[in-house]
This record gives structure tokens, C-alpha cells and sequence, in this order.
């Protein structure tokens, strides 16, 4: 029943975290990372500003546009309500989860994720969207929904014992799923690079094309496709091992990767040919999040310490 | 209904209504570009004199986007950061000739033409920059009844704000030429403007 609860807490603070990566990718494709100047309020309030008027004095309303307002502070606030199911979630972990380091330590960090990455925004907005820090905001994004992950898959097992004890262990899948978890890591790294090059050339030369843009980057930029076509075939080995697994979820999983590899190529070709439309960007960035947490927690089931 | 099947019809609700969502958002912030930028008031006529002595009137403003601003040689707080800013602006759309810059001195009396010329050697690297003088009392009336800046204790007292004018000589918006996040605002604006034609 403890458990349980832990369990359904982690499982929210995991879907609003994605939630909360969705909105900023949002942040960033439509531009609204300066839609409020300052932080953490907005133009000096609460509640970000309706129309001009409301702008205090001392505050410049030169930046003032209320829809760039409210999107970047529909981010923020998402920001709160994550780290607000963060803190249940630690309250329940020291409550009756204090022996259970796993359970623990996973609560906690990922409280001490939440609060970096909310700084680490003020940064990025003091900064005036400095694209390494922007990008660094998102890694941050990764790591926390890595490690709520890993305390969703470690709650679920202490209550199915049952439906782990006799799995049988595979070396190989496991190993390969740790390979594969680090190149997709290395692969939203070099994704991440690309985007950065590209945000740094559009700032010194504004009038280029975004087609143009692309062919300002070194061919470091095809490592990246190079990278997404071979995760492909070790997806599908993954897909294939997993296929007849006892665990339905490990079986949903595996198929689930597979499908987000293909989807992720399809929308990645996707920006090369028809220059980079927001809706595509904002999705492969969200897609490839999807695919650190559901590879962590399938390492999880498949290569438990109470299988046989 | 199996539990799979009515798992993947909540995801794929889940990713079309996060799709449209996404779809209006980004539409909406585009649009709001646009509207951001509305006609404040049409720039009076008025004649100054270029540091190459040609005249500057406002005809030279038609089918041109500029960006204006007050400044004087000897000021050594914000005009230096000022127009270092044009400066990056006037070199970041070196590609375009829709684009011009004026400045327009609120000391005429020690910024004589070859003063200015030293001070366009300093900051511009290109022709489309000019820097502007005339008669104090013409620069105070411009400033304030065309421009609506401050232009009280010239020369210290002038603004510093820089003024976004379209092809059809209308003032859009003002930007804080000393501030980091208003000179990337004003450079998305420009693009926003060429976009337009």
C-alpha cells in the first residue's frame, strides 16, 4: 500500500516532467524564452502582465508581447507544480521509505535535479537565452526524468515480486541496453550540438535561410543520422529479444523503442528536407527524451537482483 | 477492448491534442511577432546635414528600414555601448540594403562634421550609417515632437533609446540601445520588417 503510493507519485512527477519538457521544447521552438525579462517573476509580477499598463515603472516594457509572456510563463509555473509533486514524493520516501535506499536517493535527487534546473532558468534568462545554457537546461530536464524513471520501475517491482522472481537473466540484452541508453545519450548530445551551431550562426547572421543555415555546420552534422540509422537495427534487436518476454511490460517496451527510433528518423529527415518547421523540432527533442526513460526502466525489469 | 488497444488510442489523443496545442502556440507566437509591431506615428519632416556634408532629410527614410538614435561624441556612459550595439547590427545585416542607421548628434557644437567622420571610422563599417547634425534647436524639436524621447539637459540628458522606423517612415517600436535582450529583439524585429518587404 506504501509502496503503492510511492509508486503512483513517482509515476505523476514522471508524466508532468515530460509534460514540463514538451512546453519548454516549446519554450524554445517559438521563441518565447525572453517572455519575461526578468525572474522569477514576470515584467514584476505574479501573474505575468495583460496588457501594458500593468507594467510597473521601473520595469522596460520594450520587450512586452503578452503571448511570449504567458508561454514562458506556462513553462515556469508547469516548473512549480513538477517540483511540488517532487516534494510529495520526498515527503513519502522519508515518511516510510528511509531504509530503502534506492527508493530514498532517487526521491531526493531528483528534488535536488528540480531545484538546479529552475535556477539554472534563471540563468538562462539573465543570460539572454546563451545557447549553451539553454541546452544545458535541457540536459538537466533528461537526467531528472532518468531518475524518475528509475524510481517508478524500482516502486513497481517492490510490489510485483511475484512477476520478477522468474525472469531469466540475459547478459546480453542487458549490456546491450546499456550501450544502447549511452548512444542515445551521445546521440541527443550531438542533436543538442547541432541545435546550439544553429542558434549561434542565426544570432550573427539573421538573414540567413534556415536551409542555409544547415549548410553552415560542419559534416559533424550527418554523424548525427549516421548514429540514428544504427540504433536503429540495435533497436530491432532489442524488439525481437524482447518480443516473447513473460513481463508485458518489457514486451510494450521494446516494441515502443523500436517504434520511437523509427519515428525519431522519419521526423529528423523530415526537418533536413523541409527546413526545420517548429512542430517537427519540437517533437523529435520530446521523442528522444521518451526514449532515455523507457530504456532505463526496461534495464530495470529484464536485470533485477531477484531474478533466479 | 484490450488493455494495448485502449492504451495506444490514450496515446494517440495524448500526442494529437499535445500536436495541436503545439501547432496553435507556435502560430500564435508568430503572429504576435507581427502584431507586436504596431505604427506609433509617422516621422515628421526635417532636414539635417550628413558628416560628409550631403543633406538628410526625412525622404531618405522612404523604402528603407532605419534605426535612430541620439547621441553625442564626448558622452562616455551609454552612447560607446550604444553604438557598439548598432555597430554588431549594422554588421549582422551587412547582407541587406533595406537596412540604415542615423545618429544624430545632441552636441552640434563640438561635433563638427570631422569629428563625426572620426566617430563613424570608430563604430561603422559600412556606408549605410550616417551620422547627423544641425541647427540644437531643430535636433530638440526632432527628438521630441517627432520621436516623443526626452531631450532634456542636452547633451547628457538625451535618450537612449533606439528608435525602429519602416519603409513607410512610420515609428514602430523603442529599445533600450544599452540592453542585451532589446538589441536581439530589435535584430528579430528587422528580420520581421524584411520578411514583410
Amino acid at each position: 500500500m506504501k509502496k503503492q503510493l510511492f509508486f503512483q507519485s513517482a509515476v505523476i512527477s514522471t508524466i508532468l516532467s515530460y509534460l514540463l519538457i514538451f512546453v519548454g521544447g516549446l519554450v524554445r521552438v517559438s521563441g518565447s524564452g525572453m517572455g519575461c525579462p526578468d525572474w522569477p517573476r514576470c515584467f514584476g509580477r505574479w501573474i505575468p502582465p495583460t496588457n501594458v499598463d500593468q507594467i510597473p515603472s521601473h520595469i522596460d516594457p520594450t520587450s512586452f508581447n503578452i503571448v511570449l509572456a504567458w508561454i514562458e510563463y506556462g513553462n515556469r509555473s508547469l516548473g512549480v507544480i513538477v517540483g511540488f509533486s517532487i516534494i510529495i514524493l520526498n515527503v513519502i520516501a522519508i515518511y516510510y521509505f528511509r531504509k530503502e535506499l534506492k527508493l530514498l536517493v532517487s526521491a531526493i535527487l531528483s528534488l535536488i535535479l528540480v531545484g538546479a534546473n529552475g535556477g539554472l532558468g534563471a540563468l538562462v534568462v539573465s543570460s539572454v537565452l546563451d545557447p549553451f545554457l539553454v541546452s544545458l537546461h535541457m540536459i538537466l530536464a533528461l537526467i531528472l526524468v532518468s531518475v524518475l524513471s528509475y524510481a517508478c520501475i524500482e516502486s513497481y517491482k517492490g510490489m510485483h515480486l511475484e512477476k520478477f522472481k522468474d525472469m531469466e537473466i540475459n547478459r546480453t540484452l542487458s549490456n546491450s541496453l546499456i550501450v544502447f541508453w549511452i548512444l542515445i545519450v551521445i546521440e541527443i548530445l550531438l542533436g543538442t550540438g547541432i541545435r546550439t551551431n544553429l542558434e549561434l550562426v542565426s544570432i550573427e547572421n539573421p538573414l540567413l535561410s534556415k536551409g542555409e543555415l544547415l549548410n553552415t555546420l560542419d559534416s559533424y552534422k550527418y554523424l548525427h543520422s549516421v548514429l540514428g540509422f544504427s540504433l536503429l537495427f540495435l533497436s530491432i534487436y532489442i524488439y525481437l529479444k524482447l518480443r516473447y518476454n513473460k513481463l508485458y511490460i518489457a514486451q510494450f517496451l521494446g516494441a515502443f523503442t523500436l517504434g520511437m527510433i523509427i519515428v525519431q528518423i522519419f521526423l529528423g529527415e523530415m526537418m533536413i528536407f523541409f527546413e526545420l518547421p517548429q512542430l517537427t523540432r519540437l517533437f523529435h527533442t520530446w521523442g528522444s527524451s521518451w526514449l532515455v526513460g523507457v530504456i532505463i526502466i526496461l534495464y530495470n525489469c529484464i536485470s533485477n537482483e531477484y531474478a533466479q | 477492448m484490450n488493455t494495448l488497444n485502449k492504451k495506444l488510442i490514450i496515446a494517440f489523443f495524448s500526442v494529437l491534442i499535445l500536436g495541436l496545442i503545439g501547432l496553435f502556440t507556435i502560430h500564435k507566437a508568430t503572429q504576435s511577432r507581427v502584431s507586436n509591431l504596431p505604427v506609433i506615428s509617422k516621422v515628421p519632416d526635417f532636414q539635417l546635414d550628413n558628416f560628409d556634408g550631403t543633406s538628410f532629410t526625412e525622404k531618405k527614410l522612404d523604402n528603407k528600414i532605419t534605426v535612430a538614435s541620439f547621441i553625442f561624441t564626448q558622452c562616455d556612459g551609454a552612447c560607446p555601448i550604444m553604438s557598439t550595439n548598432i555597430g554588431i547590427l549594422q554588421r549582422r545585416f551587412s547582407e541587406s540594403d533595406e537596412l540604415q542607421f542615423i545618429s544624430i548628434t545632441t552636441d552640434p557644437d563640438y561635433d563638427s562634421k570631422s569629428v563625426l567622420q572620426d566617430f563613424s571610422d570608430k563604430y561603422s563599417g559600412k556606408d549605410n550609417w550616417f551620422f547627423l547634425r544641425g541647427d540644437i534647436g531643430d535636433v530638440i524639436t526632432l527628438a521630441e515632437d517627432g520621436f516623443f524621447l526626452s531631450a532634456d539637459l542636452l547633451p547628457v540628458g538625451h535618450s537612449t533609446r533606439l528608435v525602429l522606423i519602416d519603409h513607410d517612415r512610420n515609428i514602430r517600436k523603442y529599445y533600450e540601445g544599452t540592453v542585451d535582450a532589446n538589441i536581439l529583439e530589435l535584430q528579430y524585429d528587422i528580420v520581421t520588417l524584411i520578411d514583410q518587404g
